[in-house]
């Protein structure tokens, strides 16, 4: 779909505001009500889904033209996808893919935003969005004594993504993830240098042809190591790389007949078997912070083509054939919060926004390249709610996710603990590097 | 009209630079609104010249008596989401959102009332005072209303009042900026003692505070209001678990069972007047705490416009029962006492030869009615069709009379129903109490329509012509007004077309804003204008 395509929804956008906040009757702490976070630090309407569906129609009705204002307006989201869950309780409405559609086409006029052009280089000239060179890719896993699915047998590739590869900070996580599967006798490889980013950052910044080439070449690699390696599951620890895989390519029909699995889904059913044995008792009041890529974003992609009607005689809008709406619900929600609570010596607290309503750390949509402040604020804020709740630490699964707030928290000197969920139960089971 | 570069710098200077805009781009998305289409004909009404988020009652001051040397329009909101709150009168106008006047200043338990900000949402306080063991007047139009608007400017349409009053009645101590700048402060004369009157140290003002539906910002801004509370039995809102199935939508969230303390039951009754009789009489006895009459929004509508619809096809409900079915909640500071009340209605049932149907008296629904129908509703109309209108819903009065109106309506929308043109769910006409029954009632019937749909949109027009003409079948029934009192005076000119027929009611209205706003510089779109254009005859009579 195109972002004309959307001129129903940008119609029937009440202006309720729906959009701006976690669903209301779920609201347990009106300090930390908001599910927006653009909306909430930039107050004017413009910033929230609502007020995007307005510009889109003043634009689409040539009342106003794309500017640097509008930019600004279009890319200061996070694209985490909390409008599109809070509206959808009162609305048939898709505000997330409107804005997703919205910046495909201003990219398509040519109106790029200046501060995401270094990371867009990166990405065509070094397969990679972190503005490094390609042949660093594989330098995380020096001296990890693991299979190369690109030259042995494995049945698990471990994919570990920009972040783990080129983080020197987050080298440690993406190692323990592998140390756990291969402790619990996994027979797992890694693609090292000959890994490529999935694009989806590119994608959430509008660049629609690069999620489509990288992801022709995933395809084509995993296929060529299900064949010649044995792979039959990936397993990544990045949530922005799991909600590619396993929405984005789909999405597009670039799908891999490879099994897509976040780590906390693999650990999960690892310790369920009972290959992991958490026993190390690790005396922490923790809460869990859903990544919107893992969670809502995290949803199987629901394809659905057709047409909008109304019945002889009515004016109810319905769809032929009907039309299941992505509402976040089918996120992955429970296996990190099984594995954490399998660890014994955890007490897990839960924020007042959790799951499909849960606040973005602030890194997605481009943010945290363009608009650091902004990225930094938002991350402030959960950190905030994650103190309120009488949390020691912060435990997340995507190393954006723990990135974002360990800035922050330098930043604003809290000393709170910023864990991802590997490295607790690396922990726990014993035997951390 | 743009704001010079002067006048903009001087309304900066006010709030900052990061709290004022003027950028074309921002200003698009505040004149989009549901119901434009109809109002005004297109997606759009005008946008302002400015926005600004004034932070306190001083800077609140200073713009207004800025506007006033200058000549600016200006109009305060505070959620937004009708398109009263945002339409100016005038391109030379400013919006003040008062979005970051948003606290609860005070709950104050021995006097039962609550001090707010304008942008406290209904919902909120709610939460807050059932901590504390009370309940709020709740409105019929969403979790995120206002209480300050609800309060001071919107008409009584709460099913609740039979526990409340009406939210005219709600209203205690005020701090008002008038459009001169002034602050008037209702309350007590000495402001020490607390802000549980609404009169001051003189006459009343809260009839030119709010009147029958408030003034929307037409004389003046309100920054503080205490609202009367009321004893709650039950947890808050937001101590109650909601259940829902893994994967279900977050609008399956329930909760499973009516709160102890209280109790709902659904009545059935063989007609539309036996259930007001029986309304009636549960009102005047001061039992319940809410009685809904042939307003069954339960909650009930599934997660989208396909799955409601799947759910119609599959087992059709009897929507036309639904106009004779009135659910009744009474609450209970002891079981005793809940027993007593619930034999009370009972009793009023029986008498009025009603009855309860179990399907609608399950567990789970009685539930949904109380969740729904004590914390808050939304509005489902807005996605079935993309819009709706209430019916005139100026005719409150006594239960006779509604009965009376009830067909008048029915006639005037028969044609467009028949015609598919509107989504009328032959749910009939539902009623209101006005107080305890003792002002009578309120009826009004929803009627969604498509507004892009160019027949549906006639047809919405076109019904309102019928309502809104002062020498039409509803003449005798009070003066019109759309539901809620959502007219834009500039376009539809109720006040100037009914005032004759009611002893110029209008002209006092005037006179009343003219004194307030000498400068006439807040805007009067959804109030009454200064003074009335010259136009044609023909022109003064056509509608919309």
């Amino acid at each position: 779909m195109t972002w004309q395509d959307f001129i129903h929804d940008m119609q029937r956008c009440t202006r309720c505001s729906y959009c701006k906040y976690i669903p209301w009757r779920l609201i347990r702490n009106f300090r930390f009500s908001e599910g927006c976070p653009s909306a909430a630090r930039y107050h004017w309407h413009a910033y929230a889904a609502g007020g995007k569906f307005n510009l889109a129609y003043s634009l689409l009705q040539g009342a106003i033209d794309i500017n640097d204002s509008l930019l600004e307006v279009v890319y200061k989201c996070l694209m985490d996808g909390s409008c599109d869950i809070a509206c959808k309780v009162q609305q048939d409405l898709e505000p997330l893919q409107h804005m997703q559609e919205f910046r495909v086409e201003c990219v398509a006029r040519g109106y790029l935003l200046p501060q995401h052009q270094p990371y867009l280089r990166s990405l065509r000239a070094e397969d990679n969005m972190l503005l490094r060179r390609r042949e660093e890719r594989g330098y995380w896993a020096e001296g990890l004594e693991v299979k190369r699915v690109t030259s042995d047998k494995a049945e698990v590739v471990f994919f570990a993504g920009c972040r783990y590869s080129y983080d020197q900070d987050l080298w440690p996580v993406a190692r323990a993830a592998v140390h756990l599967l291969q402790r619990a006798g996994v027979d797992v490889g890694i693609l090292g240098a000959d890994e490529a980013c999935c694009a989806g950052r590119a994608y959430e910044l509008g660049y629609e042809g690069e999620l489509m080439k990288f992801a022709e070449h995933q395809r084509d690699t995993l296929a060529t190591v299900a064949r010649t390696a044995g792979v039959h599951t990936l397993v990544t620890a990045c949530s922005d790389c799991y909600s590619t895989f396993k929405v984005l390519y789909d999405k597009i029909g670039k799908k891999s007949d490879v099994e897509v699995c976040h780590i906390t889904q693999y650990l999960e059913r690892l310790i369920q078997e009972g290959r992991l044995r958490p026993r190390k008792s690790l005396d922490l009041n923790i809460t869990y912070h859903d990544p919107c890529h893992l969670g809502r974003l995290g949803e199987p992609w629901i394809h659905w083509q057709g047409r909008e009607y109304k019945p002889v005689g009515t004016q109810i809008w319905l769809h032929d054939p009907p039309k299941r709406f992505r509402r976040g619900t089918h996120g992955v929600y429970e296996p990190p919060r099984n594995v954490l609570k399998s660890i014994p010596g955890l007490e897990l607290v839960e924020m007042y926004r959790t799951r499909e309503y849960a606040w973005c750390c602030g890194a997605g949509g481009g943010v945290i390249d363009a608009y650091p402040d902004f990225a930094q604020w938002t991350a402030a804020e959960r950190l905030e709610e994650a103190h309120e709740v009488g949390a020691e630490a912060i435990v997340s699964a995507c190393p954006w996710c723990k990135r974002n707030f360990l800035d922050t928290a330098a930043i604003t000197k809290d000393r709170i603990g910023i864990f991802d969920l590997v490295e607790l139960v690396e922990r726990a089971v014993g035997g951390s590097e | 009209m743009a704001l010079s570069e002067e006048e903009h710098k001087v309304l900066e200077g006010i709030v900052g630079p990061q709290y004022i805009t003027r950028d074309p781009i921002i200003m698009e998305s505040y004149c989009q609104v549901w119901g434009n289409k109809l109002e005004f004909g297109d997606k759009w009404h005008r946008p302002p010249a400015a926005v600004l988020l004034p932070g306190n009652v001083e800077e609140i001051q200073a713009i207004v008596k800025f506007c006033n040397q200058a000549g600016i329009l200006f109009k305060p909101f505070a959620r937004g989401f009708e398109y009263v709150a945002t339409y100016l009168a005038s391109s030379r106008g400013i919006l003040l959102e008062l979005k970051r006047l948003n606290r609860i200043l005070e709950i104050d338990p021995k006097n039962q009332h609550a001090v707010v900000e304008p942008f406290v949402p209904v919902y909120q306080l709610q939460d807050a005072a059932g901590k504390l063991g009370f309940y709020v007047g709740k409105p019929g139009v969403g979790y995120s209303a206002s209480c300050v608007s609800l309060a001071c400017c919107h008409q009584e349409m709460t099913i609740s009042q039979l526990y409340t009053s009406g939210y005219g009645r709600n209203v205690l101590g005020c701090e008002w900026v008038l459009p001169t700048g002034d602050i008037l402060n209702l309350g007590t004369a000495n402001r020490k003692g607390g802000w549980f009157t609404g009169d001051g140290p003189g006459f009343s003002l809260r009839g030119i505070l709010r009147g029958r539906a408030g003034a929307n910002g037409g004389h003046g801004i309100i920054t503080k209001c205490s609202v009367k509370l009321y004893p709650w039995y039950a947890k808050a809102p937001s101590e109650c678990e909601l259940k829902r199935e893994p994967g279900q939508a977050l609008s399956a969230a329930q909760l499973e069972k009516v709160p102890d303390n209280y109790w709902v039951d659904v009545l059935t009754f063989p007609d539309t007047e036996r259930m007001l009789q029986a309304a009636r009489d549960i009102g005047q006895a001061e039992i319940a705490c809410l009685v809904a009459p042939a307003y069954m929004n339960t909650g009930f509508h599934e997660e989208g416009n396909d799955e409601q619809w799947a759910k119609l096809k599959e087992s059709p409900p009897d929507l036309g029962k639904f106009a004779r079915m009135m659910p009744v909640i009474v609450n209970g500071h002891s079981s005793r006492e809940l027993e007593y009340r619930r034999k009370a209605v009972r009793a009023a049932m029986e008498k009025w030869g009603g009855w309860l149907e179990p399907e609608w008296n399950t567990e789970k629904v009685k539930a949904q009615i109380f969740q729904y129908q004590m914390w808050s509703t939304g509005v489902p109309g807005l996605r079935a069709t993309g819009d709706f209108m209430l019916s005139t819903q100026g005719a409150d009065g006594s239960v006779e009379m509604q009965l009376a109106y009830r067909p008048v309506e029915f006639q005037a929308l028969q044609p467009f129903a028949a015609a598919g043109n509107v989504l009328h769910p032959n749910m009939g006409m539902s009623y209101r109490p006005m107080e305890h029954f003792s002002l009578g009632c309120s009826g009004g019937i929803a009627t969604d329509f498509d507004p892009w749909d160019p027949a549906s949109l006639a047809a919405g027009k076109e019904y309102l012509e019928i309502v809104y003409d002062p020498h039409g079948p509803c003449r005798r029934f009070g003066y019109a007004n759309r539901g809620a009192m959502m007219q834009v005076e500039d376009v539809n000119h109720i006040h100037e077309r009914w005032g004759p027929i009611y002893d110029r009611a209008d002209r006092w209205l005037q006179k009343v804003r003219n004194m307030l706003d000498p400068n006439r510089v807040a805007d009067w779109s959804a109030y009454i204008p200064p003074e009335y254009q010259e136009r044609p005859d023909e022109e003064r009579h056509a509608c919309c």
